[in-house]
């Protein structure tokens, strides 16, 4: 049979109504013989389209190859000459829209499962160990600071420490990974791939501070005036939850989708009385949002043993979200209340939360999304029991950095302004990529921006780069 | 016998023969007020609250102590009477803290804040466990206590927590004799006594030993009278006033003991004894909630895909149960249960296992005199089995093609089993047990069964349902009860003696359900061993392969002993400065900002106010209370330990401007809080008048530091012990309404204390700046959890905060959103075992204790 008449492999993965009640991860990634297979479906395109779509330009066509010559261990080699987190791509990248959607098998049938093959290969040499360390070339004598311990932050510091560089990565929080620890649920990324990721990058001699605030404990111009760092990169993320406004929103039992993910990942509830930090269990839950995040919010509600509903102002196919994602959302169980608008919280005497107030939405025309544009039906309030409200309706940057830094240009929605061919931030040698440029998005994209900003970080500190405007 | 008539308050009553004034009048509806006497104990005559007046009679006797007689005529209730009582509750409340029964915003607390909050060492009735049915504060109210005499003692009696099960605070002790009495006539063991002579009398053992040296037995009757928060039930203390008591029969042995179990929300959280003359074992009065409650109870069933066993819901469970042992009917398949399950249960197995299996394989084990089933012998042609507890060993699970087992927590064999099917323990459930006489007694539903279990009779009849039969009949346990025809079984309330446990712990039962009761009770642990029992070794803790994501890996970056702690003391009761190596901290920390600790590795984050930083030396200085589970671990941190992690400076610094003449509150933690706000605003050259408030004398700090600081420093306290009396924004309002010229107050203390403050200056149009620290998680905005509405305006306390013009603050929504996680909280600390033991040192921390745990 032609390579590409071979059928794409499905990943095995748990039965939805037994996951819906554990953290384990869903799929349970490729066996061995079926990745061999798998990979054999690509045909090794001259000019592979996949690496286009790629944003940190992965040789995808050559780890694919190896794989399916059985060279797993140099499969994820290739691969972290461009990635410095396979693992989590693997898992967490958006492929139907970015690779795999230019693969020319996926024209008339379906594309290879370029994801699935990385997370393999990633897999494959963690599980066995083998993770080797690569030659590092000479010490350049330059010192780097990394704002932020979360994807962006983690590739800049994986590039730079490979181009012989001193990296320090300064990290608010107790334990890195940023929105790979706090955000995405133990069920998506296991968090010990995460800290695999962190050791590999400690083996290589990236030093993490923990619990250091940059714009606290030092300011950016500090770091580079009193600590000695020749470039600062910032990747503080996204990390100022948006509420709606409404009336009801400070009860007791509404949470940012933050708080709520924060509470389960990173404080681990879910473990309590072992972990301190109280447990959110509750029994009728409503998310406010249709994005991954609300995926995520709402999927980890349910395996806290809650009847959990989404409320979202448009229809099913305007939502944000990943298909995977709300798949597995629906086939888990969590229900879909659409075109439906929240309007105010309600609560009892003791500021307990015990139902939302909706107004039911229709579309109307297009608006500059595209999308058809969401209109309130006039008397149709309506309210459902509850006692918790997340919600999941997207962050603004975390003006902590930004406001501590006088002379760093900032746009109008609190992001970093970056020239993006060098994600130059307007201050010489300040660096920022991530949530913290372009808003909410992925993770990938961060580590994309990450890639470039470590590039110019580079030429930067060897004398190469034009120095910006400042 | 001749019935001896009197008159009570005008009232004709009939007395029993021997019978004293107190108990008459009490049986005919006559209250007299009264502290040492109790149902069931002896008269003392110690506490002079019951003193009445007889026609005849000189003086006032002590209606407890005198006998009822022919033709007597008793007042309980003349104005003289009532000051007398008032007169000697006040002298008795000398040596009791007090401040809250007389403070002048009482009414206002119970209003804003009516449940105790937790704490280490209780120094008022709102941080007593006992307040909800407190006997001295309702007499304090019936009385109009409203002054004392003279200031208030205090003894500085250390806190005790040594011991297992109970805490011992004497420093609330108002000897009343009542544990003293309980211990002699219901142990005959005297293990307490009076100790000492005058003011330096006090409860306590012979020779200074320790109760577990003095012989305590634990059974708990002490604690059971203790009319004050001195003799507190360690695990329940913080849970309230039940709002349930259900009678059912201890289970844990077949001494069968009839148990009133308390329970809050459904959980069960303490039990005594039904009969209130017969005391229990450590393990009916200690014991069962925290075993019910045990932090490994199986919660879902589980169901084996290849080397895990993953959680999943009944239906899906008990259907793939059914499709693995259909396979296996007849006599390829045997059941396996012992004679600690209910009647119900063993006829519902039974039944299941002729019936619906047809397998001639029904196994029913007898416990030994410890509770220990040894497993079973399988007969060899067995294939499938369905054990109810570890009741075949691993080596012959091994060998069989299909495991169920059911039970209440995880063992070595549920571990390699292919299904677990989580079941109730006895407070959750209907049924009958029989007694070591063999006498049926009943147990009912004291609490809600846990998580996703069942009583075992309700899973197998599932499961027969399952098995694609019509099934067994069974609705409730009450249907196979009646089957049985025992509807009609009583709790054995007629006891001669005691049960021996109840005299000596080593007696006790080691297992229930063959589990080791001490892996569930830490308080177990530190009794001395059992007598005659060799213990197997342990059951295995944890089951690694369950739950996938119990296996959290550690930090690849632990602090490495970066925040070492360099001096810890408990300056004032219950409150802790602590001296914490943080460079980064110190040397960008200025007045008002905060920083958030953990005490270890899975501590919440919680921020706490910097009161103080050494730049040199790169120390930070916290103002610390022991409010719960996180502040009860930091504060037992010494020197030489270390914290996990520390993060901060926090939040926006107070704005330090010259504003004129500055009025600085502080109260609790808040004292601390304003030294660096006192010192930078006096920098700034305004006239500084810090004005601390304390419940009395004995709670004032950091006084000679303060006048130090400050041009002005009025301490005040609400008993007037020390300083002005009354609190802190009295002393401002009466400055105030006095015209006193204030440009600025900024407040730190609780929410209380803030509120009314702000209420205070509001009328004057004083700019007034409260701290705000609410419940945080991460302390940089990411999280939003510590929002709260200013001015109509949401605002995150972490980063706008903490200071927020107090006139605007919704204080409400900053008191329920303080409380949301309360029911929660007390579940983390509630644990038998000794606070030390129970407390300290979860490891990862970087301390050199940290080997030691994992």
């Amino acid at each position: 049979m032609a390579a590409e008449k071979i059928p794409r492999h499905s990943m095995p993965e748990q039965a939805p109504e037994d996951r819906a009640h554990n953290f384990d991860e869903v799929p349970y990634g490729y066996p061995d013989a079926v990745a061999v297979l798998e990979a054999s479906r690509c045909i090794q395109c001259k000019k592979p389209r996949c690496v286009e779509g790629c944003p940190v330009n992965v040789d995808i066509p050559g780890f694919v190859g190896l794989i399916k010559e059985g060279n797993f261990k140099e499969a994820a080699e290739k691969l972290k000459e461009k990635n410095s987190l396979p693992a989590v791509c693997g898992r967490v990248c958006p492929q139907e829209e970015q690779c795999e959607s230019r693969c020319i098998l996926g024209v008339k049938g379906e594309s290879v499962a370029i994801g699935r093959l990385e997370r393999f290969a990633a897999d494959h040499e963690r599980n066995t160990g083998e993770m080797r360390i690569p030659q590092l070339p000479p010490k350049t004598g330059r010192k780097v600071a990394v704002v932020g311990a979360g994807p962006a932050g983690l590739t800049v510091a994986g590039d730079l420490i490979k181009m012989g560089h001193d990296v320090t990565v300064f990290e608010a929080l107790h334990e890195p990974g940023g929105v790979l620890t706090y955000g995405i649920p133990e069920f998506r990324l296991p968090k010990t791939i995460v800290n695999a990721e962190v050791a590999f990058l400690q083996k290589l001699g990236v030093t993490f501070m923990m619990d250091y605030v940059v714009g606290r404990n030092s300011t950016v111009r500090e770091l580079m005036d009193n600590e000695g760092f020749d470039a600062v990169f910032i990747g503080s993320g996204a990390g100022l939850p948006s509420f709606m406004g409404m009336p009801g929103e400070n009860l007791v039992g509404v949470y940012s989708a933050n708080e709520y993910l924060t509470r389960s990942n990173l404080m681990k509830a879910f473990l309590f009385p072992k972990y301190d930090t109280p447990p959110i269990k509750r029994h009728k839950v409503i998310v406010v949002g249709g994005g991954n995040v609300a995926m995520d919010s709402a999927r980890t509600a349910l395996r806290l043993g809650g009847d959990v509903t989404i409320v979202y102002r448009r229809a099913m196919e305007q939502m944000p979200a990943r298909k995977e994602e709300i798949h597995h959302a629906q086939e888990e169980g969590v229900k879909f209340d659409l075109l439906t608008n929240p309007t105010r919280v309600i609560g009892d005497e003791n500021h307990r939360v015990t139902a939302i107030e909706c107004l039911r939405m229709e579309l109307g025309e297009p608006d500059a999304s595209g999308r058809r544009r969401p209109v309130e039906m006039k008397g149709s309030e309506f309210t459902i029991p509850a006692d918790t409200v997340i919600i999941a309706i997207g962050n603004k940057p975390n003006p902590l950095v930004p406001q501590t830094m006088p002379g760093l240009e900032v746009t109008r929605w609190g992001t970093i302004k970056v020239d993006e061919a060098t994600m130059a931030t307007s201050v010489t040698g300040v660096y920022a990529a991530g949530d913290i440029v372009s808003g909410a998005a992925t993770v990938i994209s961060a580590m994309g921006q990450g890639r470039i900003a470590a590039e110019s970080i580079h030429k930067y500190l060897m004398g190469e780069a034009p120095a910006t405007e400042s | 016998m001749q019935n001896v008539k009197l008159t009570i308050d005008e009232k004709a009553v009939e007395a029993r023969d021997g019978e004293n004034l107190l108990d008459c009048a009490l049986r005919h509806g006559i209250e007299i007020p009264h502290l040492c006497a109790h149902e069931g104990l002896t008269a003392y005559g110690g506490c002079r609250m019951c003193l009445v007046e007889v026609d005849g009679m000189r003086g006032y006797p002590p209606s407890c102590a005198t006998p009822a007689a022919e033709g007597m005529v008793v007042r309980t209730q003349t104005d003289a009477l009532r000051r007398l009582r008032r007169n000697i509750l006040g002298f008795m409340m000398l040596e009791h803290p007090n401040s809250c029964l007389i403070c002048g915003h009482r009414e206002e607390c119970e209003e804003y804040r009516p449940t105790p909050e937790k704490a280490g060492r209780t120094t008022g009735c709102h941080t007593c466990n006992n307040k909800p049915g407190c006997d001295v504060r309702q007499l304090a109210a019936d009385l109009e206590l409203t002054e004392l005499p003279e200031a208030p003692i205090y003894h500085q009696r250390p806190l005790e927590r040594q011991a297992p099960f109970l805490d011992r605070d004497l420093n609330l002790c108002i000897l009343c004799g009542r544990c003293v009495r309980v211990c002699k006539e219901q142990q005959g063991a005297g293990v307490i006594d009076f100790v000492g002579r005058g003011s330096a009398a006090h409860i306590g053992q012979a020779f200074d030993q320790t109760l577990l040296e003095a012989g305590c037995a634990f059974c708990g009757s002490c604690v059971d009278v203790c009319p004050t928060g001195s003799l507190s039930d360690r695990y329940a203390k913080w849970y309230g006033e039940p709002d349930k008591r259900t009678a059912t029969t201890c289970a844990l042995c077949p001494e069968a003991c009839p148990l009133i179990v308390a329970s809050v929300d459904g959980q069960a959280v303490s039990t005594r004894s039904a009969n209130p003359s017969m005391p229990l074992c450590v393990l009916g009065r200690f014991s069962v909630a925290e075993f019910v409650n045990g932090v490994s109870r199986l919660e879902t069933p589980l169901v084996r895909v290849g080397a895990v066993l993953r959680q999943t819901g009944w239906k899906q469970a008990l259907e793939q149960v059914a499709a693995r042992f259909t396979l296996f009917t007849g006599d390829k398949f045997a059941f396996v249960c012992d004679t600690s399950a209910t009647l119900e249960d063993r006829r519902v197995f039974r039944r299941f296992t002729t019936e619906i299996m047809n397998s001639p394989h029904y196994i029913e084990l007898t416990p030994d005199g410890r509770g220990w089933t040894k497993p079973a012998e399988l007969p060899g042609e067995v294939r499938a089995v369905i054990a109810v507890g570890a009741l075949i060993t691993t080596e012959q699970a091994t060998k069989l093609e299909a495991l169920a087992v059911m039970d209440c927590f995880p063992t070595p064999l549920s571990d390699g089993a292919d299904f677990v099917l989580p079941s109730t323990v006895f407070t959750e459930m209907d049924g009958t047990v029989l007694d070591g006489g063999g006498i049926a007694r009943p147990l009912h539903t004291a609490s809600l069964a846990r998580g996703a279990a069942m009583p075992a009779w309700q899973i197998i009849t599932g499961l027969s349902r399952a098995l694609g039969t019509e099934g067994l009949p069974y609705e409730s346990a009450a249907s196979i009860t009646g089957e049985l025809g025992l509807q009609s079984v009583s709790l054995c309330l007629n006891r001669a003696e005691a049960p021996a446990p109840a005299r000596n712990p080593a007696l006790r039962h080691a297992f229930h359900h063959n589990h080791r009761i001490e892996d569930q009770v830490s308080g177990l642990l530190e009794l001395p061993p059992l007598e005659g029992c060799e213990l197997p070794k342990p059951a295995q803790e944890e089951q690694a392969a369950t739950v996938a994501f119990n296996t959290v890996s550690p930090t690849p970056t632990p602090s490495d002993g970066r925040f070492r702690i360099v001096s810890s003391a408990e300056i004032v009761p219950n409150t802790f400065e602590i001296v914490i190596v943080a460079p980064e901290v110190a040397r960008k920390a200025q007045a008002g900002q905060f920083c958030i600790v953990m005490a270890d590795a899975v501590s919440e984050r919680v921020p706490y106010t910097l009161s103080d930083w050494d730049t040199e030396k790169g120390t930070i200085t916290l103002v610390v209370l022991e409010k719960g589970q996180s502040s009860r671990k930091l504060t037992l941190l010494e020197a030489g330990d270390c914290c996990a992690h520390v993060t901060g400076p926090l939040g926006i610094p107070l704005d330090i401007q010259n504003f004129g003449n500055v009025v600085l509150t502080g109260g609790c933690y808040g004292i601390g809080a304003i030294v660096p706000i006192a010192k930078a605003m006096r920098a700034a050259g305004n006239h500084v008048t810090v004005v601390t408030e304390a419940r009395s004398w004995y709670l004032a700090y950091y006084r000679e530091k303060l006048a130090g600081i400050a041009d002005e420093c009025i301490p005040s306290t609400i008993d007037g012990s020390f300083g002005e009396k009354g609190h802190s924004m009295d002393i401002v309002g009466r400055r105030l309404a006095a015209g006193k010229k204030i440009d600025l107050v900024v407040a730190v203390g609780c929410p209380f204390m803030m509120m009314l403050t702000a209420r205070e200056t509001a009328p004057h149009g004083v700019k007034t700046l409260a701290a705000l620290n609410p419940i945080m998680l991460d302390g940089t905005g990411m999280c939003g959890a510590c929002r709260i509405s200013v001015g109509g305006e949401t605002k995150f306390a972490c980063v706008d905060g903490p200071f927020f013009d107090a006139h605007q603050v919704d204080w409400d929504e900053v008191r329920d959103r303080r409380t949301a996680y309360a029911a929660a909280e007390i579940q983390s600390i509630g644990r038998t075992a000794s606070v030390a033991v129970a407390h300290k040192h979860h490891g990862n921390c970087g301390c050199v204790n940290d080997a030691l745990n994992v």
